[in-house]
């Protein structure tokens, strides 16, 4: 250490502030390679398109602008690792009222912020510029023979050291309620290995919990190793340490020695038994904010607007506004795939974010909110 | 010859071409960069009006926030950067202070005297330089920065209101304050670095992204723990 070649003279003498690249170098290749693991960070931020991320492209900002930094602590929540210094919000820079720009819906997009996270609306796809890594299955690894095939996106379905991957390019994220707090299995934590999944970190919240929002998440799935009689998870020892290593998964393939060196290594006891078991993570998706212009529309969650009512439910109809164009203003998915983006279904959907999954009655223009439960002068049988 | 010209000239612009396409921009940074870089003519006499007078007389003309031309701002004058250069720009969200202030003269507070001018004129045509001895009364434009924002920030309690709350700190050069011989190793450049930012180095020791465990106030159950982190407890599926 350092790499041989390095220069550090000169490196000491061009000290400076961080940059995406800086940053980047770790944070982009999480996983293993560019954008694998953080679906909303790629080495596309290096220099990123407007459409991918509107406050780096856009406004070239840099990582350190958010994730403040004091006496080297650097501000920021992670939902994959525990360890935090301090945590960044959108609406730190934002306000509690970030809509202002005098349109009709600022007072109702200003109420939502009560209970929606902005990247909801405002990034309604991830991995939008880069494909991200979705399903991970470790259990199929080993097969030397098998040869891997591109997907769509030209990404390979199998490396022999690692399993089987399946790819995502601008999906649709999962939503969930959030209160910035995760729950996680630690290592050495009990699980019950009978379940069919296995949640290594979730969101903490509920809908009737006043200060979580509903909020985008990438959940990444995976098959990975359990000890069948401790039931703990395995810390495989997979890079080999050198010529000689008669352990590493990556040069002898054999599971046994991986666990047995690897949980060594951790200082945990392994049973001599493994299980595969299938695995989720909920990844927070806090970047890749798009342009205004592309946050979802009213009437792509909210399906009571698409008919013939819309906010003259409540609001006198008047000649000088076309309530249906400003409902349906927002995410253009036609004109994304257009541009090259895997959205082809995500056009002409509604209820983009399941109101029924997250507890709602429904719609809850029909069915009221989670506190007010307005009638919003809507009959059954007059739609 | 003539041909062997033309040849090669087209061929240095479609380098030229080549290598500017190849320079990456943000592009509304680069708008904002390119309009904080302009110096606007100095407006001598202005209109001596009652703030409050002001303000109706602005509403009662219809000036609203759909006035409002330019969303963001670089405060990144060549006015002050003249004098001193020590921190680097500020991102102004113009309208959306217009909109949350509701007061165009809250900043806006005097007019140009000559009535063919707009109501609303940028800060640094009438703050310059600090020192006018032509116009005492006027303060310059970095204090009329500092006096309207840190002020407002300060009585709504909202907002930045320390210098790196606002502005990154421009990084000195370091060329001749590395003393260090060539083929230092890193041992020595360590050295070299803590002989003057010996608290930093302290500092570093005690962080997440050194240790790879720290607090972790934001995972349940654990709240209180600070053993956690990727190089101790972290578990993931990849």
């Amino acid at each position: 250490m350092p790499a041989k070649g390095v220069d550090l003279k000169m490196v000491a003498q061009n000290v400076g502030h961080s940059s995406r690249a800086s940053c980047g170098a770790c944070h982009f290749n999480g996983g293993g390679g560019d954008a694998i693991k953080h679906a909303d960070l790629s080495r596309q931020l290096l220099e990123p398109d407007r459409m991918c991320d509107v406050h780096m492209g856009g406004y070239d900002f840099s990582c350190e602008e958010c994730h403040k930094t004091r006496n080297h602590k650097i501000a920021g929540r992670s939902s994959s690792v525990a360890a935090s210094e301090g945590k960044v919000s959108c609406l730190d820079c934002h306000s509690d009222s970030p809509h202002y720009c005098g349109s009709l819906l600022d007072h109702h997009l200003n109420n939502h912020v009560k209970s929606i996270d902005c990247n909801t609306c405002h990034s309604p796809v991830y991995a939008k510029c880069k494909p991200t890594k979705t399903w991970w299955d470790w259990s199929k690894a080993g097969d030397k023979k098998r040869k891997p095939k591109k997907d769509k996106y030209g990404q390979p379905d199998y490396h022999w050291k690692k399993g089987e991957f399946i790819w995502k390019e601008s999906p649709k994220p999962t939503y969930a309620w959030f209160n910035g707090y995760m729950d996680r299995i630690l290592m050495g934590e009990k699980v019950d290995i009978h379940k069919k999944v296995i949640n290594l970190t979730s969101p903490v919240g509920s809908i009737k919990d006043s200060v979580s929002k509903i909020t985008p998440f990438k959940l990444m799935k995976g098959v990975q190793a359990v000890d069948a009689e401790n039931d703990y998870f395995l810390v495989p020892h997979l890079f080999p340490r050198d010529k000689n290593d008669t352990t590493a998964y990556w040069k002898n393939l054999d599971w046994e020695k991986a666990f047995i060196d690897g949980m060594n290594a951790v200082g945990l006891d392994y049973s001599g038994t493994f299980k595969w078991l299938e695995t989720w993570m909920y990844w927070r998706l806090e970047h890749e904010v798009m342009p205004a212009t592309f946050a979802l529309s009213c009437v792509q969650c909210h399906e009571s607007l698409k008919g013939e009512r819309t906010c003259n439910r409540c609001h006198q109809d008047s000649k000088n506004v076309d309530f249906k164009k400003v409902l349906n203003k927002g995410t253009d998915f036609a004109a994304m795939k257009a541009k090259g983006r895997d959205v082809g279904d995500l056009i002409n959907t509604t209820d983009y974010i399941d109101f029924k999954a997250l507890g709602y009655k429904g719609d809850p223009i029909i069915h009221g909110g989670r506190f007010k439960k307005l009638p919003m002068g809507y009959k059954q049988n007059n739609n | 010859m003539i041909k062997k010209i033309i040849f090669y000239s087209g061929f240095m612009i479609l380098v030229a071409a080549l290598s500017m396409a190849q320079v990456w921009k943000a592009p509304d940074q680069e708008k904002a960069k390119e309009r904080a870089k302009e110096r606007v003519k100095f407006i001598k006499d202005y209109k001596d009006e009652d703030n409050i007078l002001r303000k109706i007389a602005l509403i009662e003309k219809g000036i609203s926030l759909d006035d409002v031309k330019n969303n963001y701002f670089l405060l990144d004058s060549p006015i002050i950067k003249e004098r001193e250069d020590h921190y680097g720009p500020v991102r102004f969200a113009h309208k959306r202070h217009a909109a949350l202030i509701n007061d165009c003269t809250e900043c806006h507070h005097y007019r140009p005297k000559d009535e063919s001018m707009l109501e609303t004129t940028r800060c640094s045509a009438c703050h310059q330089d600090s020192f006018n001895a032509d116009h005492p009364e006027r303060i310059g434009l970095k204090a009329a920065f500092h006096q309207q924002c840190t002020e407002c920030h300060q009585e709504e309690q909202n907002g930045p209101v320390t210098c790196t709350g606002c502005h990154l700190k421009n990084v000195p050069d370091h060329k001749d304050l590395v003393k260090l011989a060539d083929n230092s190793d890193a041992f020595q450049v360590t050295a070299e670095c803590l002989r003057c930012h010996d608290q930093a180095g302290e500092d570093m020791l005690k962080t997440a992204h050194w240790n790879w465990r720290g607090p972790s106030p934001y995972t349940v159950k654990h709240r209180k723990d600070v053993q956690h982190g990727k190089g101790t407890t972290a578990l993931n599926n990849y």
